[in-house]
């Protein structure tokens, strides 16, 4: 071969011919709509669904009505859901390598490998080979910060016996926090104040918000069976804590002279006005290395009045007492 | 999200997905497939920014988002194994010298992600030094060494084939 060749030139032909046979699909932007859909379902609406199935694993006959939908919130081309974004967020981190169908022993190694951490979520369900990862967030292909955490879910096979007295039990893996009594004392906070009538929704997720990140909720007793959760509180230290001050959106406020926000989230964490479809949060920073969120659900505003629920979730924050 | 930014995103991906998708294969040298999940992921920034940033350049800022997104799984897959630019089945495109065009994509592949990066967008996309400069965050500096850099390590290795082979 002849090295006098014009390596530009030809690198450029090599190139050429390289990408020659290769068209983007006509499916492309209906792709993109689709995962922009399940990029927007952020853990907020996966944690409701968790509840759900959590309290489904009991009832296994509701749990074939209702599992399907946490594992696939995929659905409808999210055609006029997007809302644009004010953030523009640098892009640098890793792409995140899809997971979903691989077996829970090898998914640890995928993540690491790519750099990130693997936060795991059971989720019980029929249909779909026990251990196995059902869903992602990130889902795949998405760029993610190295070292943040993805969240995988596994199928896990229904209880052999479920006899709806079957929860709280201490094994339960759902119950990552074992059993919290009345649940107003986790994740170093105790909560002095909950609205009237409501009790501990008997699930617990660690690790689901960031590593070191401890939530659960509770309901109103007439409800339970249902999934619906009235009030859900997140704790998060450390990284997990700086993480959130990052996303923390919605109008000031103080907790016991704590910089807070509160405002109606939307599925993509966006504030909007409240509607059935937003959540209300108050978030605040006790100390840097430690946020304390709190979600009134939909249903639970709608039921209390917008005033009313403003009332009662700061009233919440009020009452929550942080460890030293 | 407006029915006509929707539309006029539709139009963007027409004009646009293909020429992103191929420099994403060169840049990250995966399969297609591959390429295709990162550049939909990419694309889909995009589209979540797509109202605000549609009326100012957003070709730009979509190869831009592909091209750190290629060069992140470049790095990536660095680790496992080196990148192949395995041939296609067929390649359409006339070549006076298959043996030399291969023998290049394979050197191509065994730069560094950003320093590929460089020379694809430089003699590929057919960007100036400025806009490649833009694209890749850097100066116009950088990509004038890391492109010379790029041509020279190819052009010694092609020569050192060529002198073993003679």
């Amino acid at each position: 071969m002849n090295v006098d060749v014009n390596v530009e030139d030809t690198l450029k032909e090599a190139m050429a011919s390289r990408v020659a046979g290769v068209q983007a699909p006509p499916s492309m932007g209906q792709r993109i709509r689709r995962r922009n859909r399940r990029q927007v379902v952020r853990f907020r609406t996966a944690g409701a669904a968790l509840l759900t199935a959590a309290v489904a694993g009991a009832i296994p006959v509701y749990l074939a009505s209702t599992a399907a939908p946490a594992a696939a919130p995929v659905g409808t081309p999210a055609i006029g859901t997007s809302e644009p974004a004010g953030d523009d967020r640098a892009i640098s981190g890793n792409v995140v390598p899809n997971v979903v169908g691989v077996t829970n022993e090898g998914v640890r190694e995928i993540l690491e490998t790519a750099g990130f951490v693997v936060g795991w979520k059971k989720v019980v369900t029929e249909g779909q080979q026990p251990g196995t990862i059902i869903a992602q967030q990130p889902v795949g292909g998405t760029v993610a910060p190295e070292g943040s955490t993805v969240e995988v879910t596994i199928a896990t096979a229904p209880a052999p016996t479920s006899a709806p007295s079957a929860v709280p039990a201490g094994d339960n893996p759902l119950q990552d926090l074992g059993d919290l009594g009345d649940g107003r004392t986790f994740g170093g906070v105790h909560l002095d104040y909950l609205p009237d009538g409501l009790e501990w929704g008997k699930w617990s997720g660690k690790d689901g918000f960031g590593k070191t990140s401890f939530t659960t909720t509770w309901v109103e007793p007439s409800l339970a069976s249902t999934g619906q959760y009235s009030v859900q509180a997140v704790v998060f230290k450390g990284k997990a804590a700086r993480d959130r001050r990052g996303y923390a959106k919605g109008a000031p406020v103080k907790i016991h002279g704590k910089r807070g926000y509160i405002g109606s989230l939307t599925e993509g964490g966006d504030v909007a006005a409240s509607t059935p479809e937003t959540t209300l949060t108050l978030v605040w920073f006790p100390r840097d290395d430690f946020a304390v969120e709190i979600m009134l659900s939909p249903a639970f505003v709608q039921k209390l009045g917008d005033d009313a629920a403003n009332a009662e979730i700061k009233k919440i924050a009020e009452g929550v007492v942080v460890e030293s | 999200m407006t029915e006509e930014d929707e539309a006029a995103f539709d139009e963007f991906l027409a004009a646009r997905s293909t020429a992103l998708l191929r420099t994403a294969i060169l840049v990250c040298g995966a399969s297609p497939h591959d390429a295709e999940d990162l550049v939909q992921g990419a694309l889909e920034k995009v589209y979540r920014h797509w109202p605000r940033i549609r009326r100012d350049n957003p070709e730009a800022y979509a190869r831009r988002v592909v091209v750190n997104a290629a060069i992140t799984k470049a790095r990536r897959r660095r680790v496992i194994q080196e990148i192949t630019f395995a041939s296609p089945p067929d390649t359409p495109v006339e070549s006076p010298d298959p043996g030399l065009r291969d023998l290049l994509l394979a050197e191509l592949g065994k730069l560094p992600a950003r320093m590929r990066a460089v020379l694809v967008l430089r003699y590929w996309e057919d960007m100036s030094e400025a806009e490649t400069a833009a694209s890749l965050g850097c100066s116009v500096g950088t990509v004038k060494s890391q492109a010379a850099r790029g041509l020279a390590r190819i052009r010694t290795r092609l020569g050192t084939l060529e002198g073993a082979s003679a």
